[in-house]
């Protein structure tokens, strides 16, 4: 009985999916794109430029891209991270700018360079457990709460540094990090974003832990009705942000060597735009890591390809808030077909 | 004039890809009927009423209103000329007033075109006297406060306040206790008797629709198979018409024989809405938990499963004999006491999720041969595991929403299944799926049991519990009121414990 009753239910599943479009080379094509329509995007913009600059593609140029893609990319693992878990954070940037500022001090008082390092990413932990603090345990919104810690970061600038850029005297291997290129095409501080992108990858999409932070962020009821101890892992969630902050901070400390009180600033806009704009690729409404990471590709080459054919810069802007309006339109039309809400 | 036809269909026809959600229904509503709509879901009940409400546009097929042929172009087209659909799940904004969501998008407004909202309390408080389902019915508070049957009132009589010739109710009752089911049921002979509106009436509760209409349709696959008076109409014929098999089989036989030993006991939990309750679940027993609604049966479940404020009393393991004062969930996962929760969308599914990653939530650890899930052996166990309670999907990698409500609540059940499970504790698994799938969710709670596992059950349906509870504990205000076996579990007694 049992038997027969597991061969009529296997033979209905398959009937079930006879229909599908696996079965067509069309329909296996079509498969194998869902979702990567961004990623066709990017290769077709790549190929087109490259057309229409012969230095697009060159060593430098490369490299050029790569570097300017590793501090936001870092930035943008760590907000990947908490809005993966259905968190946000608004805080980054500033506390970036400050982190920068308080560990170019410490090394201009002579601090040793790797104790300072070490020492910004505890303070990029600390400050995102301050952040932790606020959201999970007071159950603040994210997006107010970042706020005023954001807020917060300004007014310790301001205080140290009285509205100035800060100077002082660096040890010279300081910005051999972010600075320096191995084989002239690979920048070191890339080389720290592809390694963190990897292990953010893994552990995101590929382990455990990942998966329940996903199902978190989809309905953090049904994560507690299967035993994910939900505000734990978002605790933890926000100290892995906390670690990006603290890694992007060394990046960019090394590249600049100096404190303007607005050194994380601009990286804020391009990195929220990213994790939104990742939404539209692999898990397509939802924001993810594959998706951040192709998304700040996708704007640091746009921003540099304008460079190449020169085009003023302020078109930067407008063509990257295109970009995000599109693939914004092209993930809420998705989800009118029924792959899941929007991300907001 | 009363029995003269008033929204005549002919072959009706709609498709999503490549799936037929309607074909060929022809049908014609007679105005002062009550017609009732039943079928299994993804029968095609919802696609058709929302061809009747312009909320779909039809692929073929001709629909004449009032003797005129109609095409509606959107839902306020099909609502300006009379045709009022009220869904399941109520379309209100939470943070307004029951009130202005009443007159949402016909607001009344002063001379100087502000909002007059005294104008609108007034008209929402007539409303209400008119058609008085909920008379307590405070229509001043927001919404979010409301409970679900509030919500489905306000609902309800936003769909009047239209003052529609042709009322369509989408399982209004789903969601109301009993006693504002019936009120309802009456507003809504009422209507017809005194107004002559006309009803189509879906709902999964065959008892409802057959005391309730003076017709029902019969949906199967998207195809109308019949339409039967009542007098021609009984429970039995209806379900064959809507699955094509029998109902006698419909429960499968209780347990033979003495239940095994003692694998869960409840020792005197006490809880905010909990008085000193106990229980004892058996290995080969399903046990049922019966009460009206808010009478804690949900509460037992979630203080079992460490989800609920336990202020007194123990939870003892009968395969260690350990005992626990506080539980945690994932210490009772652990040694195999699983929660199926009430409430699909609200407690189980991960909407966002695909087929699989929904499936193998619970018990993730099967695919994690080392620190790395193994995506493909991932994919081979839920097809396996799917298959043997016959889930129907496309493809693993489907969005979950695109199941029907059966497939997906078969999904949740099993995914605590990948792992061998002791005690098995399912809230309300039926609510709102349909017969076919009931049945194979009965069948593979049986099985349990006969495997030699212990099963809760909980349901809000009389007949459901009774057809298949081998002991049954009813329950009133957080009280154990009666421990009932064997012959001793019938309607009578049950409802004499619950009341």
């Amino acid at each position: 009985m049992n038997g027969t009753q597991q061969a009529v239910g296997a033979a209905a599943s398959a009937a079930a999916r006879a229909p599908s479009t696996t079965s067509t080379p069309a329909g296996k094509i079509a498969r194998l794109l869902r979702g990567k329509e961004l990623l066709v995007i990017y290769v077709l913009i790549v190929v087109l430029v490259a057309f229409a600059s012969d230095r697009f593609l060159s060593v430098e140029n490369v490299a050029n891209i790569l570097r300017n893609t590793a501090i936001g990319g870092i930035l943008a693992l760590g907000l990947t991270i908490v809005m993966v878990s259905g968190d946000f954070d608004l805080s980054f940037g500033g506390a970036v700018s400050l982190l920068n500022l308080l560990g170019l001090i410490a090394l201009d008082k002579g601090l040793n360079l790797y104790l300072v390092f070490a020492l910004l990413v505890v303070g990029g932990v600390v400050w995102e457990l301050l952040n932790a603090l606020l959201v999970v345990r007071l159950k603040m919104h994210a997006f107010i709460a970042t706020i005023a810690t954001m807020t917060m970061s300004k007014g310790f600038i301001f205080w140290i540094t009285k509205g100035s850029t800060y100077y002082g005297a660096y040890p010279d291997n300081l910005t051999y990090l972010g600075r320096h290129a191995f084989f002239d095409v690979l920048p070191a501080n890339a080389l720290v974003f592809i390694v963190m992108a990897i292990a953010v990858y893994l552990l995101l999409d590929r382990s455990r832990f990942g998966r329940h932070l996903y199902a978190i962020g989809g309905n953090s009821e049904a994560a507690t009705y299967v035993g994910i101890r939900v505000n734990r892992q978002r605790v933890v969630s926000y100290v892995l942000a906390g670690v990006c902050v603290g890694v992007a901070t060394v990046t960019l400390c090394s590249k600049l060597a100096t404190a303007p009180s607005t050194a994380g600033d601009g990286y804020q806009m391009t990195v929220i735009s990213a994790a939104f704009l990742g939404a539209a690729a692999f898990r397509v409404g939802m924001v993810n890591v594959r998706g951040s990471i192709l998304a700040i590709f996708i704007l640091t080459t746009i921003e540099n390809a304008l460079i190449m054919l020169s085009v003023p810069f302020y078109f930067q802007f407008i063509v990257q808030a295109l970009i995000l309006i599109a693939a914004v339109t092209f993930v809420s039309r998705k989800n009118k077909k029924g792959a899941g809400p929007a991300i907001f | 004039m009363y029995g003269e036809p008033i929204l005549e269909c002919q072959l009706l026809c709609k498709r999503f890809g490549a799936t037929i959600a309607v074909k060929d229904v022809s049908f014609s509503l007679r105005r002062g009927d009550i017609l009732g709509l039943v079928g299994e879901n993804g029968a095609g009940k919802s696609t058709l009423i929302k061809l009747l409400g312009g909320e779909h546009a039809l692929d073929s097929g001709t629909m004449v209103y009032r003797g005129k042929p109609v095409e509606w172009t959107n839902p306020s087209h099909a609502l300006r000329e009379g045709i009022a659909i009220v869904h399941q799940r109520p379309l209100l904004v939470e943070s307004m007033s029951a009130a202005e969501n009443v007159f949402l998008g016909k607001e009344c407004v002063t001379h100087l075109r502000l909002l007059d909202d005294q104008t609108i309390g007034e008209k929402a408080r007539a409303l209400a006297a008119r058609y008085p389902v909920f008379p307590d019915l405070d229509l001043r508070q927001p919404v979010a406060v409301l409970t679900a049957g509030e919500k489905q009132v306000v609902e309800i009589l936003k769909g009047l306040s239209y003052e529609p010739e042709v009322l369509i109710l989408d399982e209004p009752t789903a969601s109301l206790p009993k006693e504002e089911a019936d009120r309802l049921l009456e507003l809504v002979r009422r209507l017809n008797e005194e107004r002559h509106l006309t009803v189509v009436y879906i709902s999964h509760k065959l008892e409802e629709t057959l005391s309730l209409c003076n017709r029902v349709m019969v949906l199967r696959n998207g195809e109308n198979v019949g339409v039967v008076d009542r007098a021609a109409a009984d429970r039995p014929t209806l379900i064959r018409m809507m699955m094509n098999s029998d109902l006698s089989e419909f429960y499968p036989p209780k347990a033979q024989g003495a239940p095994g030993a003692s694998l869960l006991e409840v020792e005197d939990l006490q809880s905010p809405q909990l008085h000193g309750v106990s229980l004892r679940m058996n290995a080969g027993e399903i046990v049922g938990l019966y009460g009206l609604m808010g009478a804690g049966m949900s509460e037992v479940a979630r203080a079992i499963f460490g989800l609920a404020q336990i202020t007194g009393g123990r939870i003892r393991l009968g395969k260690t004999g350990e005992v626990f004062e506080h539980t945690r969930v994932d210490d009772m996962v652990a040694r195999g006491v699983y929660l199926v929760p009430e409430d699909r969308h609200h407690f189980g599914l991960v909407p966002t999720f695909t087929v699989r990653e929904n499936a193998t939530l619970a018990h993730l650890g099967r695919c994690l041969p080392g620190p790395l899930l193994d995506l493909q052996r991932e994919q081979r166990l839920v097809e396996h595991e799917l298959s043997k309670i016959r889930v129907k999907y496309a493809d693993t990698e489907q969005g979950i929403a695109e199941l029907s409500g059966g497939n997906q609540q078969k999904v949740i059940v099993s995914r605590w299944l990948m792992q061998e499970c002791n005690v098995f504790i399912v809230d309300d698994p039926t609510v709102g799926i349909d017969i076919g799938a009931k049945h194979d969710l009965y069948l593979l709670l049986r099985g349990l049991t006969q495997q030699g596992k212990a099963v809760l059950m909980i349901s809000s349906e009389i007949t459901e519990i009774i057809g298949m509870a081998d002991r049954l504990y009813t329950m009133r205000r957080g009280e154990i009121t009666a421990e009932l076996a064997g012959d001793a579990i019938h309607q009578q007694n049950v409802l004499e414990n619950i009341l």
